[in-house]
C-alpha cells in the first residue's frame, strides 16, 4: 500500500501536469511579489475574459488531437453563434434561451460536417478544418447580413438574464465564468479519462486500424470528437456574448493558435495517442496568467503579449524533445552513478 | 508526346482546368469579364499570394507546414519599409527585407528538422515571436509615408495591363518549378516529403533540404511583403495576419497534397489565382464579396473530399482486382492485374 503510494508520488513527479504546476507557481510567486495587488481576486477574476475562450474550447480541442486530428475551424464557430444568438434573438425574435439552444445545435451540426468529412471520407483534418474556419466565417457573416442591425455595430441590448451568465459572481467573488470552465473541465476529464468513451478515444489516436479491429466504431468516435470541440466553442461564444453584450461575427478569428498552444504545451501529442484534460487546463491558466501578470506587474504592453507565450510555446516543446531524446537521458543517469 | 502526356496527367491540370471553366462561366454570366483588362487584374491581385503559395509550397511538399509566413510577411514588410521610409536605397530595402524572411525560415527549419520538433507546434511558436517583434519594432505606429515611386512600381505596366511585377513572379514559379521537378537537388524537396525513411536510406540529406524549404519559404514571403508594401503603400503591425491560412488553401486548391510528396509549384500558383480571384469574380456576378469566405470554404473542402474519396476508391478497387486474381486466376491473368494495377 505504501509503496503503491510512493510510486503514486513519484509518477506525479514525472508527470508533465506537475511541471506545468511548477511554471504555473513561479509565476504566482514572480508576480505576486513584484506586485501584490496581483493576488487580489478582484483583479485577478476582472481579466479572466480575455483567455476564458480558449481555456474552455482548448479543453476539447484536446479531444481532437489525441485522435490524431486538428481543429483550427473552433475559432469561427465562436463568431458563428455568437451572431446566431444575436440574429434569431434580435431578429426572429426567439426567447433568449432558445437562441441560445439554437446556437449550440448549429455548431455541433458545423462540428458534425467536418467531423463526417474526417472521419467518413478519410480527408486530412487540417484541410478539413481549414476550410470549414473559411466556410463558417463566411456563413457567420452572411448570418450578421440577415439582421436589420449593421455587421461592424454588432447586437446589442440583450436581456439581464442572459448577460448574468458572465456577471454573476459567486459568492461576490467568484465569476461565473470560471465556474462555467470548472464545471467542463470536470466533465471533460471524466468523459476522457473515466469512461468507456475516453478509452476508445485513446485507442483510435494509438493506432486506428487496431481499434477498429477491435469492434471500435473508429469512425464515429473520430467525429464525434469534433462535434464536442465545436460545441465547446459555442458555449465559448455565447460566454463571450454575454460579456461584451454585443454579437457580432468575427468573434473568435484569433483564437486559433492560442488555443493548439493551450493543448500541445498541456502534453498532447499532435499525432495523437498522448494528452491529458488536466494538463490542457494547466497550461491554458499557465498562458492565461502570464497573458495577464505581465502588463500588471511589469508594466509589458499587451501588444506585446505574442512574445512570451510563444517563447514559452518554444522553450517548453524544445525542452521536452531534448530531454525525452535517449541520448541525453542516458547521459544524464550516467552522471548520477 | 509522351512530355504532353505528362502534363495533362499532373495534379495541377485539373486545377488549371477548373481556373478555366471558372472564368468561362463567370464571363458566360457576364460576358464583360472576358476582357484581358478584368481577367489580368485577377492575375495581377494574385502577386502577393502567389509569391506567399509557392513558397509555402516547398515546405509542403516536405511534408511539413509553415504557420509563420503571414508574420514573417508583415515584419520583413515593417524592415523593408522602414528603410524606404528613411530614405534608404530600394535595393537595400528588399534586400534587408529577404534577409529578415532568410533568417526566420532558417530558425524554423532548424526548429524542425534538427530539433525535431513538429512543425506545426514550432512555427506556430515562431508566428506568435515574430508577430509581437512586429510590435516591438513599429512600437505599435504604423509605416507610413513610403516613397511614391516605390508605391507606384506596383501598377507599372509591363505589356498592356500585365503588371511586371506579375511578369517577375510568372518567371520566377517556371524556374523554381524546374528546378523542383528538372534538377537532382531540386527534386530531394519531393522526395523527403514521399517518403522519408526511403529519401535518408538512398542519401538524400534530409536535414538540409528542410532547411532549405524553410528558408526558400521564408525569401519567398519577404518578396511578398514587398510586394504588398507596394501595393498597399504603408504597413500596419497587423499586416498579413491569418494569410499563412489562404497560402495553405491556395496550396490545396492548387492539387498539393498536405501529407507531402505529391504536388507542384504551379499548381500553387494556379491556387492562389483561384483564390484572390474570388471576391472579384462574385462581384461580376453580382453577388456581394461578402460570400468570398463561404464560397472558399465550400469549393477548398468540397475539391479536397472529391479527390480524396476518388483516390481511395481507385486503391481499394486496384486491392480487390488483385486480391480476386490471386484467388482464381491463373497465373497470366495474375500477372496482368498486377500490371494493370500498378500503372494506375
Amino acid at each position: 500500500m505504501e509503496k503503491s503510494f510512493l510510486t503514486g508520488i513519484k509518477k506525479l513527479f514525472k508527470s508533465w501536469a506537475f511541471v506545468l504546476l511548477l511554471i504555473l507557481l513561479l509565476e504566482v510567486v514572480v508576480f505576486a511579489t513584484k506586485n501584490p495587488k496581483f493576488l487580489m481576486p478582484r483583479v485577478l477574476f476582472g481579466s479572466i475574459n480575455d483567455i476564458i475562450s480558449i481555456c474552455i474550447i482548448s479543453l476539447f480541442v484536446t479531444f481532437v488531437m489525441i485522435t490524431g486530428g486538428i481543429d483550427i475551424q473552433a475559432g469561427s464557430i465562436v463568431g458563428l453563434s455568437s451572431i446566431v444568438v444575436g440574429v434569431s434573438w434580435q431578429d426572429a425574435g426567439l426567447n433568449i434561451w432558445i437562441a441560445v439552444a439554437l446556437a449550440v445545435l448549429v455548431a455541433a451540426l458545423c462540428g458534425a460536417l467536418s467531423g463526417f468529412f474526417v472521419a467518413y471520407c478519410d480527408v486530412q483534418p487540417m484541410v478539413v478544418t481549414l476550410g470549414g474556419s473559411f466556410l463558417y466565417t463566411g456563413i457567420a457573416l452572411l448570418v450578421s447580413n440577415l439582421s436589420a442591425t449593421e455587421s461592424y455595430k454588432g447586437i446589442n441590448g440583450f436581456p439581464e438574464a442572459f448577460t448574468q451568465i458572465s456577471k454573476y459572481k459567486f459568492f461576490d467573488f467568484l465569476p461565473s465564468q470560471v465556474v462555467i470552465f470548472i464545471i467542463l473541465a470536470i466533465i471533460a476529464y471524466i468523459l476522457l479519462h473515466k469512461t468507456k468513451y475516453g478509452r476508445k478515444i485513446f485507442l483510435v489516436g494509438v493506432n486506428r486500424n487496431a481499434a477498429e479491429y477491435s469492434g471500435i466504431n473508429t469512425r464515429l468516435i473520430t467525429m464525434s470528437t469534433y462535434v464536442l470541440s465545436a460545441i465547446s466553442a459555442s458555449i465559448a461564444g455565447i460566454i463571450l456574448t454575454a460579456y461584451l453584450g454585443t454579437a457580432k461575427s468575427d468573434l473568435g478569428t484569433t483564437f486559433t493558435l492560442p488555443i493548439i498552444t493551450a493543448v500541445v504545451l498541456g502534453g498532447t501529442l499532435s499525432t495523437g495517442g498522448k494528452g491529458s484534460v488536466v494538463g490542457t487546463a494547466l497550461a491554458a491558466v499557465v498562458i492565461g496568467v502570464l497573458k495577464f501578470g505581465l502588463p500588471l506587474c511589469f508594466d509589458v504592453s499587451q501588444q506585446y503579449l505574442d512574445i512570451p507565450v510563444g517563447l514559452l510555446l518554444l522553450v517548453v516543446v524544445i525542452g521536452r524533445s531534448v530531454f525525452s531524446n535517449p541520448k541525453v537521458t542516458a547521459k544524464l543517469h550516467g552522471r548520477k552513478k | 508526346m509522351q512530355h504532353i502526356k505528362k502534363i495533362l496527367k499532373a495534379r495541377a491540370m485539373g486545377s488549371l482546368l477548373f481556373l478555366i471553366l471558372l472564368f468561362f462561366i463567370v464571363g458566360l454570366v457576364n460576358p464583360s469579364f472576358w476582357q484581358p483588362t478584368s481577367i489580368l487584374n485577377c492575375f495581377n491581385d494574385s502577386v502577393v499570394f502567389t509569391l506567399l503559395a509557392v513558397g509555402i509550397a516547398f515546405v509542403i511538399l516536405t511534408g511539413e507546414i509553415d504557420v509563420s509566413i503571414g508574420a514573417i510577411l508583415g515584419m520583413s514588410a515593417a524592415v523593408g519599409a522602414t528603410i524606404l521610409r528613411d530614405g534608404g536605397n530600394y535595393a537595400v530595402a528588399v534586400a534587408a527585407a529577404l534577409l529578415v524572411g532568410a533568417v526566420i525560415g532558417l530558425v524554423n527549419g532548424l526548429g524542425v528538422s534538427v530539433l525535431k520538433i513538429p512543425s506545426l507546434i514550432f512555427t506556430l511558436g515562431v508566428n506568435g515571436i515574430v508577430r509581437g517583434m512586429i510590435y516591438v519594432y513599429t512600437g505599435g505606429a504604423w509605416v507610413e509615408n513610403l516613397p511614391a515611386d516605390y508605391t507606384r512600381a506596383a501598377n507599372i505596366m509591363l505589356v498592356g495591363n500585365l503588371t511586371w511585377f506579375y511578369a517577375a513572379t510568372i518567371v520566377i514559379v517556371l524556374a523554381a518549378t524546374y528546378i523542383t521537378t528538372k534538377t537532382r537537388h531540386g527534386k530531394y524537396f519531393t522526395a523527403v516529403g514521399d517518403n522519408i525513411s526511403g529519401a535518408t536510406l538512398v542519401g538524400i540529406p534530409v536535414v538540409p533540404t528542410k532547411v532549405a524549404a524553410y528558408v526558400l519559404c521564408g525569401v519567398f514571403a519577404a518578396a511578398a511583403g514587398m510586394v504588398y508594401t507596394s501595393r498597399i503603400g504603408f504597413i500596419t503591425p497587423t499586416a498579413g495576419l491569418n494569410y499563412e491560412m489562404k497560402a495553405i488553401a491556395a496550396c490545396v486548391l492548387g492539387g498539393i497534397a498536405l501529407t507531402g510528396g505529391q504536388g507542384s509549384l504551379v499548381g500553387a500558383a494556379i491556387g492562389a489565382i483561384i483564390m484572390s480571384s474570388i471576391s472579384r469574380i462574385l462581384v461580376f456576378l453580382g453577388f456581394s464579396s461578402d460570400y468570398d469566405n463561404t464560397i472558399t470554404g465550400i469549393m477548398l473542402i468540397v475539391i479536397v473530399v472529391v479527390t480524396t474519396v476518388a483516390q481511395n476508391r481507385a486503391v481499394i478497387k486496384n486491392r480487390h482486382e488483385i486480391l480476386s486474381a490471386r484467388t482464381n486466376g491463373s497465373k497470366n491473368n495474375r500477372t496482368k492485374t498486377i500490371e494493370k494495377g500498378e500503372a494506375r
